[in-house]
């Protein structure tokens, strides 16, 4: 019943052309400025190859027992360790050369950094925040104080991904837009509410569940189609790697369907498209913030804990290593993410439009 | 004994606690045109409104075709045809195109859908514009395409609210020829209007509303009658001014 109320919706969007438009070519323009604004910047980070680091460990600290872990984690990252029992930092990294120096405390730990090696002062202070996550995740701080070695569960220093400005941005973009998608169906939504022809679908007895299908399916393929063209633009102007062809596409897909899901809920309870549009982007500027689209996710100060709150920093995340190294342990994650925000926004919408329709009936 | 289409039941309906409908008793049978008549921010809308289970009563009970459109929904809602007060099209849509779209809300599809389709068009006198956007419509062609997305799944009971607002005579006879030819092919009409010589020319039965309340019912001559005990020439306009006042109303519904 509502294939034709689909197959016309398409129709309503693919027709305002100037939104399709800004859809494919804005992110075109966001990706030319910001790759070439920070090609320096990230080219750095790729040069930072082998670097040193001093360090030293208060007496009784529980860091003692797992400091050869770390030390050996370090050295396959490319961080050479090395103690200083005596002295103040800030002489021993300009006496030494050292790239950052850190203190380890009782249960906490002091990153000095270098002004001469910024970059590896950052990489320093992100492997350390690294490490510490993978104590607390394994619960190790814990085995610290009872055994006399630990090994840390750091295999390979994945931690770093090497990436060119042009594929970080060209990606996350792709990703950001996408959450942005609910302007293509602005049209249809605001005219619908305006020409009264909300409630002429009332009468018709149409169920809540197949109206929202009857947008949600047009946006998710309207955006699809969109940043697809977009994606090969990008691809063809500036070179961008996406690794596995396959699961970068899935993931992007999940991300639409999630972010379509998630803006369809924002109207069915304003039920404003105004309203809608402004909650939409300020929302999704915020996913983007601490989800690393303007900020590299990999030197960015926010924890962990905060960065995994934001749905794009997942999406963000996993794109980005697949593209540099193939695979990442975010994979998992970002497909659980979108799929949960699909169904709960959609349960959220449906249930605000029946309730909308009860409280007006 | 002719069947009851529509039967209210102390119908009410308020906002706050203001009765924007107050205890509304009406009962139409098969075959009429029934007008409702009122003033602005008499009722009439949000009676059809609640006749067509867009807004749920307050209080009271409306019977269609026999049953309740708040428990069998579905059932009784595909026997009806809503025509709005606002031109309930999309502008960037083919003529076509929206009738389609209306009419397989309705469980209609494949050649049946194309067929009705069709006929719709063709009955509003659009199908050979039926590849046009409605946007590019005028005014009438737009009321005229309004009517067609209400008729293609062929409604036993038509509401038309003020179908003729804003436009040319010929579009507004052209509309009215329309629904006394739907009439006349088995279609009961509830029709609203503030155009009084429309009311009369087709309605069977007339109720003229105000305050949420039916003031007077009856066929246009027994309305005058009302009024003039038959003693004198009267338009039903005066007779609507007599009962409902001369002061200006500006309620919004």
């Amino acid at each position: 019943m509502i294939r034709y109320l689909i197959k016309n919706n398409f129709k309503l969007m693919f027709r305002n052309k100037w939104i399709i438009a800004v859809l494919v070519l804005a992110p075109v323009l966001v990706i030319a400025i910001l790759s070439s604004a920070f090609f320096d910047l990230m080219k750095s980070y790729e040069e930072v190859d082998v670097f040193k680091a001093g360090y030293r460990i208060e007496e009784g600290s529980g860091f003692d027992v797992g400091i050869e872990a770390v030390k050996e984690a370090g050295k396959e990252g490319g961080i050479t360790l090395l103690e200083y029992p005596e002295g103040e930092p800030e002489e021993i990294i300009k006496n030494n050369g050292l790239a950052g120096f850190v203190e380890f405390g009782q249960d906490n730990y002091t990153v000095y950094k270098s002004a001469d090696f910024k970059m590896e002062g950052i990489m320093l202070e992100y492997f350390l925040s690294r490490i510490m996550k993978g104590y607390v995740d394994n619960g190790l701080y814990a085995k610290m104080q009872e055994t006399e070695r630990i090994e840390l569960p750091v295999e390979k220093p994945e931690y770093m991904p090497a990436v060119d400005s042009a594929d970080y941005y060209g990606i996350v973009y792709i990703v950001y837009f996408a959450w942005c998608g609910i302007i293509c169906a602005a049209n249809v939504l605001s005219s619908e509410k305006k020409y009264g022809i909300e409630r002429r679908f009332q009468v018709t007895g149409v169920s809540s569940f197949k109206m929202y299908l009857s947008k949600w399916i047009p946006v998710v393929f309207v955006v699809s189609v969109g940043l697809a063209f977009t994606t090969v633009l990008t691809i063809l102007l500036f070179d961008i790697h996406w690794g596995n062809a396959f699961i970068s596409a899935l993931l992007l897909l999940l991300t639409i369907m999630a972010s379509s899901a998630f803006s369809l809920m924002l109207y069915y309870i304003s039920r404003n498209i105004a309203i809608t549009i402004i909650a939409v982007f300020t929302s999704v500027w915020f996913m983007g913030f601490f989800g690393g689209s303007f900020e590299t996710y990999m030197y960015s100060v926010w924890s962990e804990q905060v960065k995994r709150l934001s749905p794009i920093y997942h999406a963000d995340r996993a794109l980005v290593e697949i593209s540099c190294m193939g695979k990442s342990t975010y994979t998992q994650s970002c497909i659980i993410y979108m799929l949960v925000i699909v169904v709960i926004c959609s349960v959220i919408a449906v249930t605000a439009d029946g309730i909308r329709k009860r409280g007006r009936a | 004994m002719e069947e009851i289409i529509l039967k209210t039941t102390d119908l009410t309906k308020k906002y706050q606690s203001r009765a924007v409908v107050d205890n509304l008793n009406i009962e139409i049978k098969k075959g009429e045109i029934f007008g409702l008549l009122g003033p602005n921010g008499a009722g009439k809308s949000t009676t059809l409104n609640m006749i067509c289970s867009i807004v749920r009563p307050t209080a009271g009970a409306i019977e269609l075709f026999g049953k309740n459109p708040w428990k069998q929904k579905k059932e009784v809602l595909h026997k009806l045809g809503y025509i709005p007060q606002e031109l309930a099209i999309h502008g960037s849509l083919k003529a076509w195109e929206n009738v389609e779209l209306f009419t397989s809300l309705y469980g209609i599809k494949g050649t049946a859908l194309r067929e009705a389709v069709e006929e719709s068009l063709e009955y509003v006198g659009l199908l050979e514009r039926k590849q046009e956007l409605a946007k590019n419509f005028s005014g009438g062609m737009k009321r005229r395409l309004n009517i067609a997305c209400a008729i293609g799944h062929k409604p036993d009971l038509l509401i038309f609210d003020e179908p003729t607002v804003g436009i040319d005579p010929q579009s507004r006879n052209f509309i009215l020829e329309k629904i006394k030819e739907s009439n006349r092919n088995g279609a009961t009409v509830i029709y609203t209007s503030h155009y009084m010589e429309e009311v009369e020319a087709i309605c069977t039965r007339i109720a003229i509303m105000d305050n949420g309340k039916v003031i007077a019912c009856g066929t246009s001559d027994e309305l005058k009658r009302l009024v003039t005990n038959g003693s004198e020439e009267i338009t039903l306009e005066e007779v609507f001014l007599t009962l409902t006042g001369k002061k200006l109303r500006d309620y919004a519904e």
